[in-house]
């Protein structure tokens, strides 16, 4: 009897395990599917995490591969300023390449550099080489001339690079430079090809760009201009050197030539100065006799025979007075001429010109005006000579200008020089003759000279008197009008000249 | 003065009570830089512009980078020359760091003469010939042969890059020179990546070799290291690696990760700019003692898809994808300056020196130069920086211990800060 509670008890004890079993079990099993579901879960996380990890990887890839680019590009578009600096700033040839060689090595960055201008003969020389070994460039030249279709693409004007180019052309360029990466542009001026440049890595790791196919292309065309614009200046340079020796050397023949002109008219003064000598003595014996014979102190002499005396009288007096004018011009010149420098009143010199010349002006009825500005100091300068400038010049607008015509002294007050005009209302000068009215012996081809004797000498003893007074002198005329003589005498011809 | 020069830096660190004597040699440094194009002409004045801020004294120990471009046969008898015969090592590589610019042509000459530091160099030939702890162990030995017995406080090495498992040389290194203080390094590279990289010992150009300096006597040195980069995606297991390769990950080939992520562009790690690709997007190894990743850069794909890298790959490991941006850059620069500073205990920076991974040169491109500001930001604007960018640097990873064992690290900013 005492078993049958103790079964009880126990069934009860096994059956409430059970359920509590039951219960744990079923409740671990909800636990387990529980986390099993958080595993999941947190797996789908982990690998959509992962998959915006591969998104955000090829998203930095891209733009790692954008900033390496742009790196690049800025890098170059910095050595490409500063290339364009240096090389701009120089018209030197050798400088281009000398600057070159810095900022393309040291800047740009590519392991290969070569540049190769094309000689008068049409021969490739090498003029800038980095990484290339004197036997590589040798090779490279070489093995250009080879490549007729290479060198003529080049001459046309076409780059080769190795992203772009033909499989003929990339094989051949990469045997030539032995690089993998390249860029070979022609160096172009304005009409034809003047080099190549070639830039190129021998690294895979370093491939050539789109950017960099571009920034050597720039470079090459600024070399180009470079080159260009220093043969020019080469040109231009050589041209004004050949020119100015031209001009040297006309000048040195000139000054030769003037020296022998100097020297021929020093002899010429010399030898008209003798000449005159000689010619005045004997002279002076014809005129003395020819006036001993018409007094008739020798004897009578018949009218028709005085009447030739008189005329061997007055060709005689015109005579000497040649010879006079040409003995002053000839001593002007030498120089043996000597001036007696003292202060005078030009109004008062001016007066005296015209009480000589009265008389002549009166035959014809001309009209005298002087027009003389006031404050015009008095002038340093040689009395006689330039009395003899007024009567010369009175007396030439006396002679050609016809009765009651009207003669006009005027003097004005310059900065430096009392400037004189001499006009006259007489038949003027031709333009042809204006130029040569100073020349020694020249006479103008008009009626009146004509039938007035003349020597020719009288202005160009004027101009000799106002040349040594450090003056200048020049004519106006309008024919039938009348004729100004225009000339300017320095307030003092020693002072020296400034400003 | 030539146009090509742009740097000359010298620092003469006299102790207070020494400062009346200008003759006494105490520390002097001297940093010189040309990029002229002339290897000869360049090396003359980066040399000469060394010596003149050791103001007479002689170089003791001489540091020379120079990029690609140069004819080291024609630069390093020029340099040793000029300095008068100096323990002397350096590299070529893919851009020099300088105070107050980034040079990525150039010759750069880092000269210290000093009475209280002390120099013993070394280097070792034919690496390729023997195993990476037998080179290890080679090079310690000579170096520690010709230091002497002074007190070590930092061993810096430049190995060639070929050296493509650098993990072993870095473990024979500490256990012949001992634990307890730093050792960095620096993978020889030029502009062309590891082609025709060298390494200098004296007046030696050495290819296929590793040479290196342990510096010592009174000096405090602080060492700072940094990457920037960031997980990105799931992590994935390790599950097949030997030494520097990593065979599968998560049971598929390793190359899988790289397909996965980049689909036909990852095409590229196995052609021309597989340089580019592996570089930006690095493999991060979680390291659980620094709590950092350390980043495996893959040298080379092989058939099987198995990756290869530089360093050694722990088996069972997690690994991401990794990613980085400028901004993580500069702040990276920062961080490993600030860790050199506190690592010095107190004491005044006299010299920086700067071994950056390449890569970071490639993604900064013209804001590479910032990372020096952020550099200046932590030690001053007048400190004297000299730096090079390498293919791989080994220093200790980023850890509250202030030893830590060395890595070979991709990616990274290793600021070495001498006081």
């Amino acid at each position: 009897m005492t078993t049958f509670p103790l079964l009880l008890a126990v069934g009860v004890f096994t059956i409430i395990l059970g359920t509590v079993l039951i219960l744990l079990l079923v409740s671990k099993t909800e636990q387990l599917s529980r986390l099993q579901t958080s595993l999941r879960e947190m797996t789908k996380s982990f690998n959509d995490l992962d998959e915006q990890a591969k998104l955000i990887v090829r998203t930095d890839l891209e733009l790692n591969k954008a900033q390496e680019e742009l790196d690049k590009r800025l890098n170059g578009l910095d050595a490409l300023q500063k290339t364009s600096r240096l090389i701009s700033t120089t018209l030197d040839e050798e400088e281009i390449f000398k600057r070159l060689d810095q900022s393309l090595i040291v800047d740009l960055g590519f392991e290969k550099n070569l540049i190769c201008v094309y000689d008068k003969d049409q021969a490739l020389q090498c003029r800038l080489n980095v990484g290339f070994s004197p036997e590589d460039v040798q090779f490279v030249v070489t093995s250009l001339e080879k490549e007729r279709s290479l060198t003529q693409a080049l001459k046309e004007g076409h780059a080769f690079t190795s992203a772009a180019s033909s499989k003929q052309a990339k094989e051949s360029i990469i045997r030539i430079f032995d690089v993998e990466h390249f860029v070979l542009t022609p160096i172009l001026t304005q009409n034809n090809i003047s080099g190549i440049l070639f830039v190129g890595n021998r690294s895979n790791a370093s491939a050539i760009t789109e950017g960099d196919e571009e920034l050597v292309s720039v470079l090459a065309n600024q070399i180009g201009q470079a080159l260009e614009n220093a043969r020019l200046f080469e040109q231009a340079y050589v041209a004004s050197q050949v020119l100015e020796s031209k001009v040297q050397e006309r000048t040195k023949q000139l000054a030769l030539a003037l020296e022998e002109v100097k020297e021929i008219n020093k002899m010429k003064s010399e030898f008209i100065s003798a000449v005159s000598h000689e010619l005045r003595t004997p002279l002076t014996s014809i005129k003395g006799y020819a006036s001993l014979l018409i007094t008739g102190k020798l004897g009578a002499v018949p009218e028709t025979v005085k009447e030739r005396l008189e005329k061997i009288n007055a060709h005689s007096d015109n005579l000497v007075k040649m010879i006079n004018n040409l003995l002053d011009i000839a001593r002007i010149e030498s120089g043996r001429v000597e001036m007696k420098m003292e202060k005078c009143d030009i109004a008062a010199i001016i007066e005296t010109a015209h009480d000589l010349l009265t008389p002549q002006m009166r035959e014809k009825n001309l009209q005298w005006k002087t027009d003389i500005s006031e404050g015009i100091p008095a002038l340093v300068l040689d009395k006689h000579q330039v009395e003899r400038i007024f009567i010369n010049l009175v007396g030439n607008a006396i002679k050609f200008t016809p009765e009651n015509g009207t003669i006009t002294v005027r003097v004005r007050h310059d900065p430096r020089a009392a400037a004189i005009e001499v006009s006259d209302t007489g038949i003027g000068v031709s333009k042809a003759d204006l130029n040569k009215l100073f020349d020694e012996f020249y006479r103008v081809d008009n009626e009146i000279n004509q039938s007035v004797k003349g020597t020719g000498l009288g202005l160009s003893l004027v101009k000799k008197i106002v040349d040594v007074h450090k003056g200048k002198i020049w004519v106006t005329s309008e024919l039938t009008r009348g004729t100004t003589f225009h000339f300017t005498l320095p307030f003092d011809p020693a002072a020296p000249v400034t400003g | 003065m030539c146009q090509y020069t742009i740097l000359c830096e010298a620092v003469n660190h006299f102790p207070k009570d020494r400062m009346k004597g200008i003759s006494e040699v105490s520390t002097q440094i001297g940093i010189g830089f040309s990029r002229h194009l002339d290897s000869q002409q360049a090396a003359r004045e980066a040399a000469m512009q060394a010596k003149t801020g050791l103001r007479g004294a002689d170089a003791a120990c001489a540091m020379l980078l120079c990029t690609g471009h140069y004819d080291p046969h024609k630069i390093v008898p020029v340099v040793n020359e000029t300095l008068r015969d100096p323990r002397m090592v350096g590299c070529s590589t893919a851009g020099i760091i300088l105070s107050g610019s980034i040079e990525t042509r150039g010759v750069a000459v880092l000269a210290i003469a000093s009475d209280e530091m002390k120099f013993g160099d070394g280097f070792v030939e034919h690496i390729d010939t023997m195993s990476p702890p037998d080179v290890g162990t080679e090079l310690a030995k000579r170096c520690l042969n010709d230091f002497g017995a002074h007190g070590r406080q930092v061993f810096v090495f430049f190995v060639d890059s070929r050296l493509k498992n650098i993990s072993p040389l870095l473990k024979s290194v500490q256990g012949t020179l001992g634990d307890i203080f730093p050792v960095v390094g620096a993978g020889s590279c030029n502009h062309l990546q590891d082609k025709d990289a060298f390494k200098i010992y004296r007046d030696r150009v050495l290819t296929n070799a590793v040479s290196g300096v342990i510096m010592g006597g009174h000096m405090t040195v602080g060492v700072g290291s940094r990457h920037g980069w960031r997980p990105l995606g799931k992590p994935r297991t390790i599950t097949g690696a030997a030494g520097n390769i990593i065979g599968s990950i998560d049971g598929k080939p390793a190359y899988n990760i790289y397909e996965q992520y980049f689909e036909e562009e990852a095409a590229q790690l196995r052609g021309r700019r597989s340089g580019q690709m592996a570089i930006l997007y690095p493999l991060g190894i979680y390291i659980e003692e620094s709590r950092n990743y350390l980043l495996r850069n893959a040298v080379d794909i092989r058939s099987d898809g198995s990756i290869v890298c530089q360093g050694d790959i722990p088996q069972g490991t997690r690994v991401h994808l990794m990613i980085g941006n400028k901004e993580s850059c500069k702040q990276a620069a920062r961080g490993a300056a600030e860790e050199a500073r506190q690592n010095l205990l107190g004491k005044d920076p006299k010299l920086i020196i700067v071994l950056e991974s390449m890569s970071r040169l490639k993604l900064l491109g013209r804001m590479a130069f910032q990372e020096i500001v952020k550099i200046k930001e932590v030690f001053g604007s007048r400190i004297p920086v000299i730096g090079m960018y390498t293919n791989g640097e080994v220093s200790p990873m980023q850890s509250t211990e202030r030893f830590k064992r060395p890595h070979l690290q991709n990616e990274s900013i290793t600021i070495l800060a001498i006081g």
